[in-house]
């Protein structure tokens, strides 16, 4: 009882801190020590159950578990169907399972932008009483190991205030992976014109300017109309320029974008202004197209999703493996480089069947174990939601990339407009404005201003702005 | 007397046969169109007069508000732009290329059955690998056919970079599917001509663009209307191609009617507002096909 009540205190203090629902890895470290009694947990305390996780299809989380999951049956007895949609399905069967008398799944993977939607509204069981129960959790497990911003992303929720991030109260781990943007550059590139990588966004565009040619572009981001225009490449110069993204908050109904403040012209105009060195036809390059560039050599650097790092030092694949270089992401001077918190989260349903639940949270626990994180990473380089995955000293040795992607983890920012359901249709009005800025049929002033009220007319209509 | 005014005798017996009988073959029927048309169409009539999204589980009923908002949309009208384009422009090169190919093949050239045979594979592939795969030969990096345009000098065009070239590489591409539909719908009529007409105007002396213009063109008139009401329909509907193709980029330059529907359903969740798009699809839908059905009975009717 007292290890509970010092799991629950050590929560709230930090809380109280302000760091969310940090645990630093120094903490965490002790607290996951824990007592003997992990040694004898009983795995196959629920063998013979039969549970079914509904996850994304879309990245390689599914496969990973796949191959996992023999093992998995092995230790536990748990006999674990996947269903693994694309995005669009995927957002669609967990709602319709949320909102059913019974889930028909005992786990859901709900993506970190949906937290405030999924887990706002209620439709996720607290796991606290599982986690605290050392009969419910072997001390292995090591709770406190999970990236503390990755859990203020998708564990934590404060539902008095309806804010995610806060609070001591855990409605999800941290799963099955996590992520966010670090800087690619070419070294070889580099080292050829005596230049240093990029810290900061003028030494960005003096680098794109100087290693233009006909082979190889300056610079590249993504251009299209893509998911990631506006939260890698705008909302990374963005924030490490000084932006804000939103005044006030949904719940007081005064969240208000601050979409034509300098910051966020002035990320724009940095992007069409890198046009000149960028691959001719960047306006149509989303993710497939970065990363083909980027791995056949024709890209110098970028900033991108620390996930494709995997498929570029891959010597298989990529043709610039060993030509390659990573770091923290360009920020302005006196910023700190950070960039867009992505990732999932995993959470067991409210209305999951009571008397699968316990079995489930063995299953989640199980899923984001460090075995998974580990397997995960070192098999198709999905990035860990866990630190110790990151300073694995035989994983950072294969993959020399693994402290930027944990350095951009620990820093990474929440998007704002993700604590309201309507982010993907403010991000859907971000990206079609933005690539017609960047097409040259507006000027990011305009497309700005188009923005600041397509988003105000959207969280009016949501009631999130009166 | 009696006997006169009771009941007819149907084939199948007493009138309580004839009933069970119209239950037994009708009824299938009926709870088939119930379950899976008319449920639907009620249910999705109903949403459109909600403001249900993921977030608020239960839609409150707001009235007409969906269709408000609708009509005063400028996305929604940039979609409705980008379908009238769709079906005007797409149908109308399909129609022009499908009569012109049925008239070459009608000639009966040496081995043109084979050609016709090939002709008609892009309408059997699915509409999404269509779209992917024009993506792909489209590719302004490595596609194949802006490669084969560089090859002989030209400079390619920004076939879905550009926003207004987008709409109009997503109706060349949709024609490169169904134009082989209009061609084989055409073709057959022509083939089922009656030929004592066009010996008629033969021995009158006129000449095959007199022929084609005031006996041909008239008698395929049916066929014509037919493939392009069907098509209108089809093009207006299309979804999948351009989920493949461009996902209703860039900007918002490919985004059609339906397309739109779907971003708002299944990508932003607003359920009601999705809805009230899809209606007024449908009685757009609706509204046109009457009418260009009535135009092909007026054309049976005068030929």
């Amino acid at each position: 009882m007292r290890l509970d009540a010092t799991r629950r205190d050590l929560l709230r203090g930090l809380t109280a801190l302000g760091v969310g629902a940090g645990f630093g890895a120094g903490l965490g470290a002790g607290f996951g020590a824990g007592p003997a009694f992990a040694q004898d947990f009983d795995w196959k305390k629920y063998a013979g159950t039969k549970i079914g996780i509904l996850m994304t299809g879309d990245e390689n989380d599914h496969r990973a578990l796949a191959d996992l999951l023999p093992e998995f049956f092995e230790q536990t007895g748990i006999e674990m169907e996947i269903t693994s949609p694309a995005l669009g399905a995927l957002i669609e069967k967990t709602l319709q399972n949320l909102q059913a008398e019974q889930s028909s799944y005992e786990l859901i993977n709900y993506l970190g932008f949906l937290t405030t939607q999924q887990v706002g509204a209620g439709y996720f069981e607290q796991l606290n009483k599982w986690i605290e129960d050392p009969a419910h959790t072997p001390a292995e497990w090591d709770f406190a190991d999970f990236l503390p911003p990755a859990m203020a992303n998708v564990g934590t929720f404060d539902m008095a205030s309806g804010t995610v991030g806060e609070g001591s109260d855990v409605f999800g781990i941290p799963g099955l992976h996590s992520g966010s943007v670090i800087y690619f550059y070419r070294k070889d590139l580099f080292e050829a014109k005596g230049l240093k990588p990029a810290t900061t966004w003028d030494e960005f565009r003096a680098a794109a300017e100087a290693l233009h040619s006909d082979e190889v572009a300056g610079c590249s981001f993504i251009g299209a109309n893509d998911f990631s225009l506006a939260a890698v490449d705008w909302f990374t110069r963005f924030i490490t320029t000084g932006g804000k993204l939103m005044d006030g908050s949904p719940k007081t109904k005064d969240f208000m974008p601050r979409i034509t403040s300098a910051e966020a012209v002035g990320a724009l105009q940095m992007m069409i202004d890198l046009l000149p060195y960028a691959p001719e036809n960047v306006t149509r390059y989303g993710f497939a197209e970065n990363v083909d560039g980027f791995s056949t050599g024709k890209i110098a650097q970028m900033v991108f999703w620390s996930t494709i790092a995997g498929p570029i030092f891959n010597e298989e694949n990529s043709l610039v493996a060993d030509k390659t270089g990573t770091g923290k992401v360009p920020a302005a001077p006196g910023q700190v480089a950070r960039a867009i918190q992505g990732g999932w989260g995993v959470g067991i349903p409210a209305n999951a069947d009571p008397a699968k639940k316990d079995a489930a949270w063995l299953a989640l626990l199980w899923v984001t174990s460090k075995r998974y994180n580990d397997y995960a990473m070192e098999t198709y380089q999905i990035d860990a939601s866990r630190i110790s995955t990151y300073e694995n000293p035989d994983l950072v040795a294969k993959l020399p990339y693994l402290p930027d992607s944990l350095s951009a983890s620990m820093t990474a920012e929440a998007i704002a407009t993700s604590h309201v359901p309507e982010f993907f249709q403010l991000n859907d009005i971000m990206n079609v404005e933005f690539n017609a800025a960047l097409l040259g049929t507006q000027d990011a002033a305009a497309a700005c201003a188009k923005v600041q009220s397509q988003w105000e007319d959207v969280l009016r209509k949501g009631g999130h702005l009166a | 007397m009696t006997e006169a005014l009771a009941a007819p005798r149907s084939h199948f017996g007493r009138p309580e046969n004839t009933r069970r009988t119209l239950v037994l073959f009708l009824g299938p029927c009926v709870l088939y169109l119930l379950i899976f048309a008319i449920y639907p169409l009620v249910h999705s009539l109903r949403l459109s007069f909600t403001d249900l999204t993921a977030a608020a589980g239960t839609g409150r009923f707001v009235g007409l508000e969906n269709y408000r908002f609708l009509f005063s949309d400028p996305q929604f009208w940039n979609a409705a732009m980008n379908s009238a384009i769709m079906v005007g422009l797409g149908v109308t090169i399909q129609v022009v290329a499908g009569v012109a190919l049925a008239m070459f093949f009608n000639l009966n050239l040496r081995g043109a059955w084979i050609v016709r045979g090939i002709l008609i594979l892009p309408m059997l592939m699915t509409p999404i690998v269509v779209g992917v795969m024009w993506r792909a030969l489209l590719n302004p990096d490595w596609g194949l056919v802006d490669w084969a345009i560089t090859s002989i000098g030209l400079s390619p065009p920004d076939w879905l970079g550009s926003v207004r070239m987008a709409i109009v590489t997503l109706v060349l591409v949709d024609s490169w599917q169904w134009t082989p539909f209009v061609f084989m719908i055409v073709f057959a009529r022509l083939q089922a001509l009656p030929q004592d007409v066009f010996e008629a105007a033969e021995v009158d002396g006129a000449g095959p663009w007199t022929t084609f213009r005031r006996i041909t063109l008239p008698m395929l008139m049916p066929a014509i209307v037919f493939a392009a009401v069907f098509r209108a329909v089809d093009a207006f509907r299309a979804f999948d191609l351009i989920y493949g193709l461009s996902y209703g980029g860039p900007a918002r330059g490919t985004t059609t009617l339906a397309f739109f529907a779907f971003q708002n359903g299944f990508q932003f969740q607003n359920y009601g507002y999705a809805a009230a798009v899809a209606y007024a699809m449908l009685i757009v839908l609706a509204v046109g096909t009457t009418v260009l059905f009535r135009f092909l009975s007026l054309r049976r009717g005068l030929t």
